[in-house]
């Protein structure tokens, strides 16, 4: 077939473009007196737009007080949850502090720092809702937010009978289990402490699937700024200034988990 | 410079066959309803029945001026508060039919009026039934006469269900985002969607020409 | 953070309405242009002007606006321009009206007796007087109420630039319901506001097509 040809000719013709993802330079960084930060500002608290629609939360302080150690100022781009490694790899910004739980699979595509902060992922769900462990989510709805954390160990331990349902955002897998389209959700501790404000004692937690640390991501190849990134980590945990942060966004400090993961 | 990479495509073209059956499937089953839904829709406009015709222009008026992303995310976020609730794949169906119903309804409706008066009464003359009349005399040169609008409608429906993964139905746009999430080839990943979706739609117009000439290949005679 | 659904939510999603008219305008403005060279290399003489435009067409015509604003929105990294929701839903939505518009005025243009466009050239007009001054002035009025009728169909597709996380009518109501938990009521609303905007604009492109067609059997 002409079409199968053409297809082929047109994908070697692009193998011959190919180049590495763009790596950051520290110096770049440096020269240019910003660093460009992609951030989620829907993730609250790690990631919020304030009243005025200015990036806000527990990710954009970590952001500011980076570019602080650095000696440059932070630029935050807003970025959401699926296309924020493609914004990192595209070179459209130079780091992530984007709540990026640190993963194998990710690992291959972007360099992490070590943690900066964690949460902790598990299933929750309707207090009438008779689940124990994974072994009871056989023929149960779950909702997950694609390509999440959450989706990935929802996936790993669900058996073969459970309805995995995935969409597009946490919000929107939330939106399923509040209105009853869905039995159960994988969810962090951070966002059902938000609903179960509003829900009440509806639901609870009904086993845990795995605490998770986030990492600062930032492109392969660009060691120099990951070094100063790590370097501002472990400064940065050791003197209490991410303790101050995670107090004021999540009203506690930075959790034992996360400072001991190197 | 971009780096291109369509392995993971290839390697996952099965997920993506998948996912396109089950659009073709979902979307064949919403022109199937959606059709009954059309003419019942045009029969209850032209009835002459003035409540009736009332409820349906306000539901094919409130339906064509909104998007279908309102009209889904209602449907499945939304009615559960009135306690009607649907599956995800259900309500996308639901969703996908209450849609192309109003406008089917208009193009029917519109193919309906489009019958002389006189071969109606022609109908009478022969003493077919009501019935007969309106299945023989109104509805299937009706159907001819509009057959083209309700066809590209039905195609721009099969591409408008590509939007019903936001409420986690399965479908080939889906397949396509559960792609994207694992390995992040955004560009190839959506290029090939299209691709497979512009078939797709190639495949439906071919079926409904071919449709066309089983069922209404006879002479106009006007 | 769960509060309820307030009068500022309104407001908000009332603010939200003019990222839903502005990219409708861009929109429609870049759509006008490729619709009308779309239309003209249609109905040209030139057979790969021609070829061009119906592929075009097809292409638009026969894929998803979801999958074309993907495309352009991914697309935008590969070309290494910065991935900004705003230009890449003002670009596919500008390509899909092209499409849309150029086949909507080819029509038009075709409708147009071929006699009238073979006086003009009897008269010696050259293939732009002739356009500007005997075909598109006739084919316009035959074109007005689709064209109305298609800003509807695009004001509606603007919502799908939500998915690709443009804050415009609809992705602010998802926000407001990510707040609040009242998707009866904010989808509800939503779907009020932009049945406002569309609905004057379908009573519009209808009363002209009756108007139209009242000139034509008279």
């Amino acid at each position: 077939m002409t079409l199968t040809r053409r297809l082929f000719a047109a994908l070697a013709a692009t193998t011959l473009l190919a180049a590495p993802a763009l790596a950051t330079e520290l110096q770049a960084v440096r020269d240019a007196g910003t660093i460009r930060v992609g951030m989620l500002v829907d993730f609250p608290p790690f990631g919020i737009q304030d009243a005025s629609g200015t990036p806000d939360g527990y990710d954009a302080d970590v952001a500011k007080a980076l570019a602080e150690h650095l000696g440059v100022e932070a630029q935050i781009v807003p970025v959401t949850g699926p296309n924020r490694i493609p914004y990192l790899l595209s070179g459209q910004v130079d780091v992530l502090v984007a709540s990026l739980g640190i993963t194998a699979e990710r690992a291959e595509r972007v360099d992490f720092s070590i943690p900066y902060a964690g949460i902790a992922i598990g299933v929750y769900g309707g207090t009438d809702v008779a689940v124990a462990g994974p072994e009871d989510l056989d023929g149960k709805s779950i909702a997950v937010a694609r390509a999440s954390t959450q989706d990935t160990g929802v996936t790993e331990v669900a058996p073969e009978g459970t309805e995995i349902r995935r969409f597009d955002d946490d919000a929107t897998a939330v939106q399923a289990l509040m209105s009853g389209q869905v039995q159960t959700i994988g969810l962090s501790n951070v966002v059902f402490s938000q609903i179960s404000g509003v829900a009440g004692d509806r639901f609870d937690k009904k086993f845990d699937l795995s605490s998770q640390v986030q990492g600062i991501a930032v492109a392969p190849d660009s060691d120099a700024l990951l070094e100063e990134i790590n370097a501002f980590v472990t400064a940065a945990r050791e003197d209490g200034r991410l303790d101050t942060i995670h107090e004021k966004w999540l009203g506690e400090p930075l959790p034992d988990f996360v400072k001991t993961d190197q | 410079m971009y780096r291109f990479n369509f392995q993971p495509v290839f390697d996952n073209l099965d997920m993506l066959a998948h996912g396109a059956w089950l659009t073709v499937q979902l979307s064949s089953l919403a022109m199937a309803i959606g059709l009954v839904v059309s003419v019942l829709g045009a029969v209850a406009k032209t009835s002459g029945i003035k409540p009736l015709r009332w409820i349906v222009d306000a539901y094919v008026e409130v339906i064509r001026n909104t998007p279908f992303l309102i009209q889904i995310f209602f449907i499945f976020f939304g009615l559960p508060a009135l306690g009607i609730s649907m599956s995800h794949n259900t309500a996308a169906l639901v969703a996908l039919v209450v849609n192309v119903g109003a406008y089917g309804t208009e193009i029917i409706r519109a193919g309906i009026e489009s019958i002389p008066q006189g071969q109606i009464e022609a109908g009478r003359a022969l003493a077919l039934s009501p019935v007969q009349i309106f299945r023989h005399v109104v509805l299937k040169p009706a159907l001819r006469n509009i057959y083209p609008s309700l066809t590209s409608q039905f195609i721009y429906l099969m591409l408008t269900s590509s939007v019903v993964s936001v409420i986690s139905a399965t479908d080939l746009a889906a397949a396509g985002a559960d792609l994207n999430a694992r390995t992040f080839a955004s560009f190839e990943i959506y290029l090939v969607l299209t691709v497979l979706y512009f078939l797709l739609a190639l495949g439906f117009s071919t079926l409904f020409a071919t449709l066309r000439r089983v069922f209404f290949d006879y002479p106009a005679g006007r | 953070m769960i509060r309820e659904f307030s009068s500022a939510d309104v407001l908000f999603i009332l603010m939200a309405i003019r990222w839903t008219l502005i990219l409708s305008l861009i929109a429609f403005a870049g759509g006008a242009v490729g619709g009308m060279a779309l239309a003209l290399a249609r109905t040209s003489q030139a057979r790969a002007l021609r070829w061009i435009s119906i592929a075009f067409i097809q292409v638009f015509q026969g894929t998803p606006l979801l999958m074309q604003l993907f495309l352009v929105y991914f697309g935008l990294a590969v070309l290494g321009l910065p991935i900004d929701p705003l230009l890449a839903a003002a670009v596919a939505l500008t390509l899909h009206a092209s499409a849309f518009l150029g086949e909507i005025w080819r029509g038009a243009i075709q409708a147009v007796p071929q006699g009238q466009s073979e006086a003009a050239t009897a008269l010696a007009l050259s293939y732009g007087d002739r356009m500007r001054h005997v075909v598109l002035p006739q084919a316009m009025r035959t074109a007005t109420a689709p064209t109305v009728g298609f800003l509807v169909q695009l004001i509606k597709g603007t919502s799908l630039a939500s998915i690709i996380g443009f804050t415009e009518l609809t992705r602010a109501g998802q926000i407001v319901n990510n707040a609040t938990f009242q998707p009866f009521l904010v989808f509800g609303t939503v779907a009020v506001f932009y049945f406002i905007l569309c609905w004057p604009l379908s009573l519009l492109a209808r009363r002209m097509e009756a108007r139209m067609r009242l000139a034509v059997t008279r």
